[in-house]
């Protein structure tokens, strides 16, 4: 309980942090923590708390960045919850990986956490896409700005995960919780 | 883990987000709202440590330069003062002149200064925060427009107590009724998909194919819709296509989005 309830601090202040990261060049991708955290936790906790994990970070990256209110219909674009339904589909797959995880294995494990980082933010450009302008035709525009901004974010994720994967197994202890019993050299005969 | 707690909180879950996904337009943004207030005393101490830190980074002034600051400073506030003065006196005989001629009063704005305090961090939102609220005088339903001294900036979306999220006019959302100086074509901007506040990507649609803009040319806020007043700069037009229905003109902002600090929030109208 006290290792989610870190957990959702940190996803927190992982959002505040991200607020103060801007674009980076050439074509706009975002450094995106929250995601990296979540999938972190996807390895680290149970299914119980993965769920409820992605229930609290997809509701606080809805209500802070997602979902726009258009006035004229007195419609969304993009409803509050929709990114709790992705990542809790992502943490599902993250969690088909927890075994190797808890034998302390990580390297697939940052891959894929960069992976379903680009697949949120191809999710998102998707979701407005086709609910953008309900007056005109849906244009899928995918150039090569699209692509970098999607592979970037996965890119620049799976960068970030081995450091936040450390510092959160590092925390989880502190915390008396221990992500890995089943690395080498702890299981106990 | 065992199925007796796996499938009761699978079914938690569902039921959950659910109840989270039929919430209506008016709750979703009051959680919108509450959130951001939440969020915003952290956004707003980690903004003013970033000024902070920016501020000692470009280095310090000696008190000589502050001393010349100071001096042209003075000089330009005394300037501003008087032409505020002369203009709000020409501005009252307008309104005399058109209330003769039988003309609607123009409407005289306030304006409520407003700092940034966080960028969105979404990679296909153009979105700011800034360090106003309803407590402040915003609308709790937004919707006002927002600008600063060279031209528009966007709107206000999402309105807590201390601070609200303003939608800019790179936004693919936020559509703004526009004409160009010298001519009678009127269009809607909007942005592009790919812009944002780094590169903004603002275009003006539906002006006819015969409008043959050029480089350079002023495009101002119309006045029609009603979210935003009439005559404030939003841009120059950069180039002239002509589309298969109708032509259209993409444009550079007025405003330097990126490196924005402060804003001013349209409030109200006095008359």
């Amino acid at each position: 309980m006290r290792f989610f309830a870190l957990l959702c601090v940190a996803m927190f202040a992982g959002l505040v942090g991200q607020h103060f990261i801007g674009p980076l060049p050439p074509y706009g991708a975002r450094v995106l923590l929250l995601p990296v955290i979540m999938f972190y936790g996807a390895l680290a906790l149970p299914v119980p708390g993965m769920l409820a994990l992605a229930l609290c970070g997809g509701l606080m990256w809805d209500a802070l960045h997602v979902q726009v209110i258009l006035p004229e219909e007195n419609s969304v674009e993009v409803a509050l919850g929709w990114s709790i339904v992705l990542y809790a589909v992502l943490g599902t797959l993250m969690s088909g990986f927890r075994p190797l995880f808890q034998r302390g294995r990580w390297e697939i494990h940052c891959l894929l956490s960069g992976v379903c980082t680009s697949v949120i933010v191809l999710a998102e450009y998707l979701m407005r896409t086709f609910r953008a302008d309900p007056d005109n035709p849906v244009v899928l525009i995918f150039n090569q700005e699209i692509w970098w901004r999607i592979g970037g974010a996965g890119m620049i994720a799976a960068m970030l995960s081995p450091l936040f994967f450390f510092a959160l197994n590092y925390l989880a202890f502190l915390v008396g919780h221990d992500p890995q019993p089943a690395r080498k050299g702890r299981a106990t005969t | 883990m065992s199925r007796r707690i796996v499938i009761p909180s699978v079914a938690a879950f569902i039921v959950l987000v659910g109840l989270i996904l039929i919430l209506s337009p008016h709750n979703m943004r009051r959680v919108q709202a509450g959130f951001l207030g939440l969020i915003s005393p952290f956004l707003k101490t980690g903004s003013t440590v970033e000024k902070k830190f920016r501020e000692f980074r470009e280095g310090l002034k000696t008190l000589d330069q502050l001393e010349a600051d100071n001096k042209r400073l003075s000089i330009a506030n005394k300037d501003l003062s008087a032409t505020n003065q002369t203009l709000r006196g020409l501005e009252a005989e307008n309104n005399q002149l058109r209330k003769a001629l039988q003309y609607r009063e123009r409407a005289v704005f306030t304006l409520k200064p407003a700092r940034i305090i966080g960028r969105d961090a979404s990679t296909w939102y153009n979105k700011i925060v800034i360090d106003r609220g309803s407590e402040d005088g915003l609308a709790k339903e937004g919707d006002q427009p927002v600008l600063t001294e060279a031209g528009l900036v966007g709107k206000t979306t999402v309105v807590s107590d201390h601070s609200a999220t303003v939608v800019l006019i790179a936004d693919e959302t936020c559509k703004v009724a526009g004409n160009v100086e010298g001519t009678r074509e009127q269009g809607i901007i909007k942005g592009e998909r790919m812009s944002n506040s780094r590169t903004p990507s603002v275009g003006l649609n539906f002006i006819s194919k015969q409008a043959n803009l050029q480089p350079g040319q002023n495009v101002y806020t119309s006045g029609t819709g009603g979210v935003f007043p009439g005559g404030v700069l939003i841009g120059q037009v950069k180039e002239f296509k002509v589309k298969e229905l109708d032509g259209y003109a993409s444009l550079i902002p007025a405003v330097d989005l990126a490196t924005l600090e402060d804003v001013f929030v349209v409030v109200g109208k006095t008359k």
